[in-house]
């Protein structure tokens, strides 16, 4: 039994002269939550299609639980969840007939069902709404169906895409927490989103995808030592002589300085104490300054560094 | 069986509009059923008239007479607000005053002054009254003038006016067949119209939400078969037609009073065929994914249309070359043919029906092909790689 529950090799999807997913390779290890970064046209949405089975594609191989994943794959797909970015229940049905219409799909034995959908109603806190219809849920509520209609059936493999957008504050940590709870159940989680913090909060492994390429790959922590910068100081002053930003800029594993609206900016990369001599050369310079603050890098950081842009610039 | 259930389940939200179709229809064969006659009689309408002789006249008494032979005559006190209270409320249609003197002016070749009355103004009865008064005394006075005395002229008169239209009631075939009477086959004939209804608005809405985009996209990544599925739907189309089907039979046998035999069973057979016929084009409009107002408009253009063009609320025999010529391509217009000729208004053959049921069948299986086709396009690799596309193309 290996380990390995995805495993995508040199994947190549072509719609047209238009290249989707360019020699694309993925691994992704059992209890891992893999987070799959990248903004729309990137080939996030491609890839996961092609991983359902729900696409085909011109050259690879998909392989899941060590099995070649094809759209007959139903042995492979019983330990499957997704959760999709748009809520996709019936109207007309009620949570409760909802989460057992879809564990129905995949659970034919009516007893385990039962239990399977109670267990999943008590798992996203909808015990006081069974008999509710969505209409009448709120848009957290509603989120927290559509993760149950996903997750029932208690999969290996869960599939997130974006299941956090246009949700409440609160709702977004239950949904988060609740992950990480699958998480700890024993499923694989491949989460995609749009926000870094989430991804950075939860995921244990992330890729970054750009034009249909893994862009780069790791740890959070390996992905923040792949770029250049490691601190970014900033200070409030209200007025910086050039002479004094030469000397900053000058000091050893400074790359780069900004001064704009009584901000000083100084960009970090590697080094021990830049903070403290940076301040240095403000006191020496008898140049007083109000507060001083550092940031470590962020997944947008390095997004930025590696595909040259914001990832929410992207997506606006 | 989960997706049949969760089908079913979905149902129940457009029942209530497929029962308002079935119970109009029903509530009306009711009334229709139990007011229609064998003898449908020519009868000439009759007045309720009351009339003051003021005369007392041999005559006077032979115009009412013959006035009492083609209208009801009618006793009122001889008071003016009685008379117009009887007017107004109805009791009387007309009240004819015949003046003193009558005899006298009328035996003079006088026809003014001869009656007065009391009417409600522009009321039909004043202008048919009028005008056999008119008709009677042009015709007494007609006879004087041939040099007949009173007595004569007023019998001959009498005589031309009593004289009657005979009135035939057109139809081709009073009776219909031993089992399936003209009175019952209008039960059947009628019920396309009620099928396209009920069905188009449960069936297209249901199967619209079953293959809704997202909901699929779920359905397709669980392990439930893509031909189990579709067979699932399948069946639970037929199981709601048939319900509708069956549930009107069985309305059918209480109103024919009796259980269907012998050629009523191929009109039961007709009716369940055109149902097959009805569920095929639901499913093939559903395909299409139309929205609620759109699906209700293409209910009626289809429903109505067929209705309209195929002799269902107009007999086929009043429509014209061309229109019948276009009908032919519909299923319902050989529904009705089938219909016609079990309850023998057209000649019967059992060959011809058979044909019938063989071409509305053959409609059934190319909308069934084309629902396929459609389907085969909407939801194949290259429509999705299309919308995909799209997106991409958009970022």
């Amino acid at each position: 039994m290996t380990d390995t529950v995805v495993k995508i090799n040199d994947l190549v999807k072509r719609y047209g002269d238009l290249i989707a997913l360019d020699h694309f390779d993925l691994e992704i290890k059992q209890g891992e939550i893999f987070g799959l970064l990248g903004p729309n046209g990137s080939g996030k949405t491609t890839t996961i299609n092609c991983l359902l089975s729900l696409l085909s594609f011109d050259k690879g191989r998909i392989e899941i639980f060590g099995r070649e994943m094809t759209p007959v794959s139903y042995d492979i797909k019983k330990d499957i969840g997704i959760i999709m970015q748009n809520v996709a229940v019936f109207d007309e049905l009620s949570v409760y007939e909802n989460i057992d219409y879809f564990c129905g799909l995949y659970i034919k034995d009516k007893e385990k069902r039962r239990q399977y959908v109670d267990e999943a109603i008590k798992f996203v806190g909808l015990e006081d709404f069974t008999k509710f219809h969505p209409k009448k849920l709120s848009g957290g509520l509603l989120r927290r169906l559509n993760i149950a209609c996903g997750i029932a059936h208690k999969p290996k493999l869960i599939i997130l895409d974006e299941p956090t957008v246009a949700v409440d504050p609160q709702s977004r940590n239950r949904i988060l927490e609740g992950i990480q709870d699958l998480n700890r159940n024993g499923a694989t989680i491949i989460y995609t989103s749009h926000y870094m913090e989430e991804v950075e909060q939860i995921c244990t492994r992330i890729a970054i995808m750009d034009k249909g390429k893994k862009a780069a790959e790791g740890t959070k922590d390996e992905l923040k030592r792949m770029i250049k910068n490691t601190e970014t100081i900033t200070i409030e002053i209200l007025d910086l002589p050039d002479k004094v930003r030469k000397q900053i800029a000058s000091l050893d594993h400074i790359y780069d300085t900004g001064f704009e609206n009584g901000k000083l900016t100084v960009y970090c990369s590697g080094g021990k104490h830049n903070l403290l001599r940076v301040l240095d050369v403000l006191q020496k310079n008898e140049l007083s300054f109000g507060r001083v603050y550092t940031e470590l890098p962020t997944l947008n950081d390095v997004f930025l560094e590696i595909t040259g842009t914001a990832l929410r610039d992207k997506e606006d | 069986m989960q997706v049949f259930k969760a089908m079913m389940k979905v149902t129940r939200r457009w029942l209530p509009s497929a029962l308002v179709y079935i119970i109009v229809f029903v509530v009306i064969s009711i009334f229709a059923s139990s007011s229609s006659t064998k003898e449908n009689k020519f009868e000439v309408t009759k007045l309720d008239i009351c009339v003051f002789d003021r005369d007392d006249t041999p005559e006077s008494h032979a115009l009412i007479e013959l006035i009492g032979k083609n209208n009801n005559l009618k006793h009122l006190e001889d008071d003016k607000d009685v008379i117009i209270d009887a007017l107004y409320y109805g009791r009387v249609d007309y009240a004819l005053i015949i003046n003193e003197g009558y005899a006298e002016k009328l035996g003079n070749g006088e026809t003014a002054d001869l009656f007065g009355s009391y009417h409600i103004d522009e009321s039909f009865s004043i202008v048919y009254i009028n005008q056999f008064l008119e008709q009677y005394t042009s015709s007494v006075k007609a006879y004087l003038a041939m040099g007949k005395p009173l007595s004569e002229a007023v019998a001959s008169a009498e005589n031309v006016l009593t004289q009657e239209s005979e009135v035939d009631m057109f139809r081709g075939n009073d009776e219909g067949n031993e089992h399936f009477s003209v009175a019952f086959s209008s039960y059947f004939l009628f019920m396309p119209y009620i099928l396209i209804s009920a069905v188009f608005v449960v069936i297209c809405q249901v199967l619209v939400v079953m293959n809704r985009k997202d909901l699929r996209f779920r359905t397709n990544c669980s392990c439930i078969k893509n031909t189990s599925y579709s067979m699932q739907l399948c069946l639970g189309s037929v199981a709601f037609v048939m319900t509708v089907w069956l549930f009107l039979m069985v309305v059918g046998a209480f109103l024919n009073k009796e259980m269907y035999s012998g050629r009523a069973w191929l009109a039961v057979l007709n009716s369940f065929i055109f149902s097959l016929v009805v569920a095929a084009i639901a499913v093939l409009v559903s395909c299409f994914e139309p929205k609620q107002n759109v699906l209700n408009l293409i209910t009626q253009v289809i429903g109505l249309g067929m209705c309209f063009l195929c002799g269902v609320f107009i007999p086929a025999s009043m429509l014209g070359d061309n229109v019948i010529a276009i009908s032919r391509f519909l299923p319902a217009y050989w529904y009705v043919k089938a219909n016609s000729m079990i309850a023998e208004t057209e000649p019967y053959s059992f060959d011809s029906v058979m044909q019938c049921y063989m071409i509305q069948l053959s409609f059934a299986a190319a909308m069934v092909v084309l629902a396929l086709l459609v389907r085969r396009v909407k939801y194949s690799g290259a429509a999705i790689s299309t919308s995909v596309k799209k997106i991409a193309a958009n970022s």
